[in-house]
C-alpha cells in the first residue's frame, strides 16, 4: 500500500465588521477576538506538521485573505518562536490593520458583512488545492466563521450556492457566533456535517474554540460535544417574508407563496387553479355533455 | 424524410477534418497544454450553451427504460453493457436527484419480449441504486420490445398533474424490437400526451428510435465509448425546457419541522412512516425525524411524499438548489493576460504569471479569475465571488431575486 499522507486545511473567516453590536458596544473586544483566534491558528498549525492554515478578514465592504501571505513568506525567528506561528501572527495583524484602514468611510457602515463572499472565496481557494495537491495526497478541509453579525436575507442565494458546494466538495462547515443566533448559517453546518456554537459567554471564546472547533472532524464524533441545534428548515414565503409550514410552490421558477395566487410575482406565469377545481370542471363538461 | 433535414450532408461528404493540426507541441515538445486547451474550449463552449431564465419543466418525472435483452452481454462496453450501463446509472440517479430535488425517477426493464416495472417513479435515489445493483446478475434474454415498455411508462405518466414534465429515457442495445403491434399510434399518442422521449443507443441508431425522438422533442444520439456514453447521460440531467403546452401550477408542499429531541418533551422512540411497514433491519426506532406540518407523521428523510396524506415534503434548501438553473452567473469576458491586470485571481488568490495567456473578467463587478476558477464558478459554485464581496452589484443581483 502506496502510504496516504492527510493534510488538513483550515479557513478561518473572522468577521472585522466594525458595526457589530459587540464591537460597537466596547472596541478592545476586536482584538480580543482576534488573539483568541491567532491563538486557535496556531492551534492547529502545532497538531501536526502537515497541517495547513489559511485565515480571511471578511467586512462590510469585501473580503480579504491575511494569511498566506505571498508577498511576507519569510521571517526570522523572534524570542525561539516557532517561525511559522510568528509568521501567522505577523502577517495577520498586518494585513488586518491595512484592512481596516482602508475601509472607505464614505459608505454607511451599518450595512452587513459579506460572510458569503468570503466562503465562495474560500471555496475557491481550496479547489485550487485540490487540483494541486500531488497524488496520494489528502486534503481534508474545513471552514469556521467566527462572527457577530446578523443573518442577512439578502444573501440567500449565495449561501445556499456555497453550502451545497461545499457540500459537494465534502468540506465541513464550522460557525462560532458570538452574539445571536444564525439561522441561514446554521443550516449550512447541518448541511454539511459541521458544528455550530453559540458562545455563552465571549471572555472564553479561546477555550470555545479549542475545545469544540480544534479536533478533526474525525475524533469529533468521539467527544461530547454540545448537542446538534434545532434547525429551523421552514421557507420564508416570497411574498410576505413570513415563516410558512405549508405553502405553495411555483412548478416553473420553484418560488414560495403563503397564499394561493393567480400568478406568480417572480416569472410572471399565470396559473391553473388549484387543487380540487379541476374535477368540478370535469362534472360540470359531463353534465353539458348529458344535456346535449 | 422530416427527420433527416436537421444534417445537411454526411459526415464522409464534408471536407476533410484536420484534427491533428489543432494540436501543438509546445517549447517542450509536449502535447499537455494543447490538450488542455481543447478540453477548455469544449467546456466553455458547453456553458455559453446554457441559457437561463428560460422556463425550465422543474418538476421532472423521467422513466428510464433499460434494454437487459441478450445484446446487453456484448462486451463493446466494458465489462459489458450491462455492468457499465448500471455503473453510469448509479452515478446518474444520484447527481439526477442533486440537481432536481423534486423530480421524481422511474426504471423500467425491457427482456424477453416483455416490460417489468422494478421502481416505480419516487424521489427517493437510494431504492433506485439499490434496484440497479440488484440488476447485475439478472438473467439477459430474449429481445426488448419498445412498445410494451413505453405503454407500461406512459401508464404511470398518463396519471400525472398537467404541470409535471413528463420524460422518458430509453438505453437499448438490441438493434430489434418485438412489437405486439404498430408502434406509430403510441408515438402520437406520446405527442398528445407532452411526453419527452429520449433515446441513448449503445449500438447503432435505428431508425424507429430516431422517430420517436424527433416526434417527441427528444434527443438521439449512439455512443461512442464508456466516456462518450456517461456525457450523453448527463446531457439529461439538466431540466429541458419546459414545453409550451406544460401548465403551471402552484403546488401545495410541506415544510416539515426537525424533530430532534427536546428537553421539554422526553423524545419517545418511534418507527418513521417510511420504514412502518418493512420488516427488514433498516426499521430502526429512532428519536429523530421530520413531522409532517399537516397530519403530523413522521419520516425519515425529505425530500417525501407523506405516506398518511400524500402531502409533498421538501425542505427550503432542496428547493433552493435548484435556483441556479433560474438566475446563473453570467459567462465571464475572455481577456488577454497583460501588465495593468491584476496580479492574482480574485478567487484562489494564484498569482498570475506569464504562462497565464487567458484571465477572466467579470463584467458586472470588474474582478479577474483565472482559468480553473472561471470553470469552477460557472460549473458547481454558481455564485461569482466578486459580486458576492462588493455591496453594490449583491444587492443588484439580490434585487432580481425577492430574498427569502
Amino acid at each position: 500500500m502506496a502510504s496516504e499522507v492527510d493534510k488538513s486545511l483550515l479557513i478561518i473567516i473572522l468577521d472585522v465588521n466594525l458595526s457589530q453590536r459587540i464591537v460597537r458596544q466596547e472596541t478592545k473586544v476586536l482584538t480580543q477576538c482576534l488573539d483568541s483566534t491567532i491563538v486557535f491558528a496556531n492551534a492547529h498549525l502545532m497538531q501536526k506538521s502537515n497541517n495547513q492554515l489559511a485565515v480571511m478578514a471578511c467586512h462590510a465592504h469585501g473580503s480579504l485573505f491575511l494569511y498566506p501571505d505571498e508577498k511576507h513568506s519569510e521571517v526570522r525567528q523572534i524570542d525561539g518562536q516557532y517561525e511559522r506561528f510568528t509568521l501567522v501572527e505577523r502577517s495577520v495583524r498586518q494585513r488586518l490593520q491595512e484592512a481596516i484602514s482602508e475601509i472607505r468611510t464614505d459608505r454607511p457602515l451599518n450595512s452587513e458583512s459579506l460572510i458569503a463572499g468570503a466562503l465562495s472565496m474560500a471555496l475557491c481557494y481550496v479547489s485550487r488545492l485540490e487540483r494541486e495537491k500531488v497524488a496520494g495526497e489528502k486534503l481534508n478541509s474545513r471552514i469556521l466563521v467566527i462572527t457577530a453579525s446578523n443573518d442577512s436575507a439578502s444573501q440567500y442565494m449565495n449561501y445556499m450556492n456555497v453550502f451545497f458546494t461545499a457540500q459537494k466538495m465534502g468540506l465541513i462547515l464550522d460557525v462560532c457566533s458570538l452574539d445571536q443566533e444564525l439561522t441561514l448559517l446554521q443550516q449550512g453546518c447541518d448541511i454539511t456535517g459541521g458544528n455550530y456554537l453559540k458562545v455563552a459567554q465571549l471572555s472564553g471564546l479561546l477555550q470555545y474554540l479549542l475545545w469544540v472547533f480544534l479536533p478533526d472532524p474525525s475524533i469529533r464524533s468521539k467527544l461530547v460535544l454540545p448537542p446538534p441545534v434545532k434547525v429551523d428548515y421552514r421557507a420564508a414565503c416570497f411574498c410576505h417574508q413570513e415563516l410558512v409550514d405549508i405553502g405553495y410552490v411555483c412548478s416553473v421558477c420553484l418560488s414560495i407563496f403563503c397564499k394561493f395566487s393567480p400568478i406568480c410575482t417572480t416569472c410572471h406565469t399565470v396559473f391553473k387553479m388549484p387543487g380540487p377545481m379541476p374535477l368540478k370542471m370535469k362534472k360540470k363538461k359531463k353534465n353539458i355533455d348529458a344535456v346535449h | 424524410m422530416a427527420e433527416e433535414e436537421d444534417e445537411k450532408e454526411y459526415r464522409w461528404e464534408t471536407g476533410y477534418e484536420k484534427t491533428w493540426e489543432a494540436i501543438k507541441e509546445d517549447d517542450h515538445g509536449m502535447l499537455e497544454a494543447s490538450v488542455a486547451d481543447i478540453i477548455h474550449k469544449a467546456k466553455r463552449k458547453r456553458q455559453s450553451e446554457r441559457k437561463g431564465g428560460a422556463r425550465l419543466g422543474m418538476m421532472r418525472h423521467l422513466f428510464i427504460i433499460l434494454d437487459c435483452s441478450a445484446s446487453m452481454m456484448n462486451q463493446d462496453l466494458k465489462p459489458t453493457r450491462l455492468l457499465c450501463s448500471i455503473k453510469l446509472l448509479e452515478d446518474f440517479v444520484d447527481e439526477f436527484f442533486y440537481q432536481n430535488p423534486i423530480s421524481q425517477m422511474g426504471i423500467i426493464v425491457t427482456r424477453n419480449k416483455r416490460a417489468e416495472k422494478i421502481s416505480d417513479l419516487t424521489g427517493n435515489p437510494k431504492k433506485h441504486i439499490k434496484e440497479l445493483q440488484n440488476l447485475q446478475h439478472t438473467a439477459l434474454t430474449g429481445e426488448p420490445s419498445l412498445q410494451n415498455s413505453l405503454e407500461l411508462a406512459l401508464k404511470s405518466l398518463r396519471l400525472l398533474p398537467s404541470h409535471a414534465s413528463r420524460e422518458i429515457l430509453i438505453l437499448i442495445g438490441s438493434l430489434t424490437t418485438c412489437d405486439p403491434g404498430d408502434i406509430n399510434p403510441l408515438i402520437k399518442t406520446m405527442k398528445v400526451e407532452g411526453v419527452r422521449c429520449s433515446v441513448i443507443g449503445l449500438a447503432a441508431e435505428l431508425c424507429v428510435c430516431k422517430r420517436i425522438a424527433s416526434a417527441t422533442g427528444g434527443e438521439h444520439s449512439v455512443v461512442l465509448d464508456d466516456k462518450h456514453y456517461k456525457e450523453q447521460l448527463n446531457a439529461h440531467i439538466d431540466p429541458p425546457p419546459a414545453t409550451t403546452r406544460l401548465d403551471a401550477a402552484l403546488v401545495k408542499m410541506g415544510f416539515p419541522h426537525h424533530a430532534l429531541h427536546n428537553s421539554t418533551t422526553d423524545a419517545a422512540m418511534t418507527v418513521c412512516m417510511c420504514h412502518a411497514e418493512s420488516t427488514d433491519e433498516s426499521s430502526r426506532l429512532m428519536s429523530t425525524g421530520y413531522l409532517c406540518p399537516q397530519c403530523l407523521s413522521k419520516h425519515c428523510e425529505l425530500p417525501v411524499e407523506c405516506r398518511a396524506c400524500g402531502l409533498t415534503l421538501v425542505s427550503a434548501p432542496h428547493l433552493a438548489r435548484s435556483y441556479h438553473y433560474l438566475f446563473p452567473v453570467k459567462p465571464f469576458r475572455e481577456i488577454a493576460y497583460e501588465s495593468n491586470t491584476p496580479s492574482s485571481c480574485f478567487g484562489c488568490q494564484k498569482s498570475f504569471s506569464n504562462t497565464e495567456k487567458k484571465v477572466y473578467i467579470c463584467d458586472k463587478c470588474m474582478n479577474v479569475f483565472c482559468v480553473d476558477c472561471e470553470i469552477f464558478i460557472h460549473e458547481s459554485l454558481h455564485t461569482c465571488p466578486g459580486c458576492a464581496n462588493n455591496p453594490d452589484t449583491f444587492l443588484k443581483n439580490a434585487d432580481s431575486l425577492p430574498a427569502t
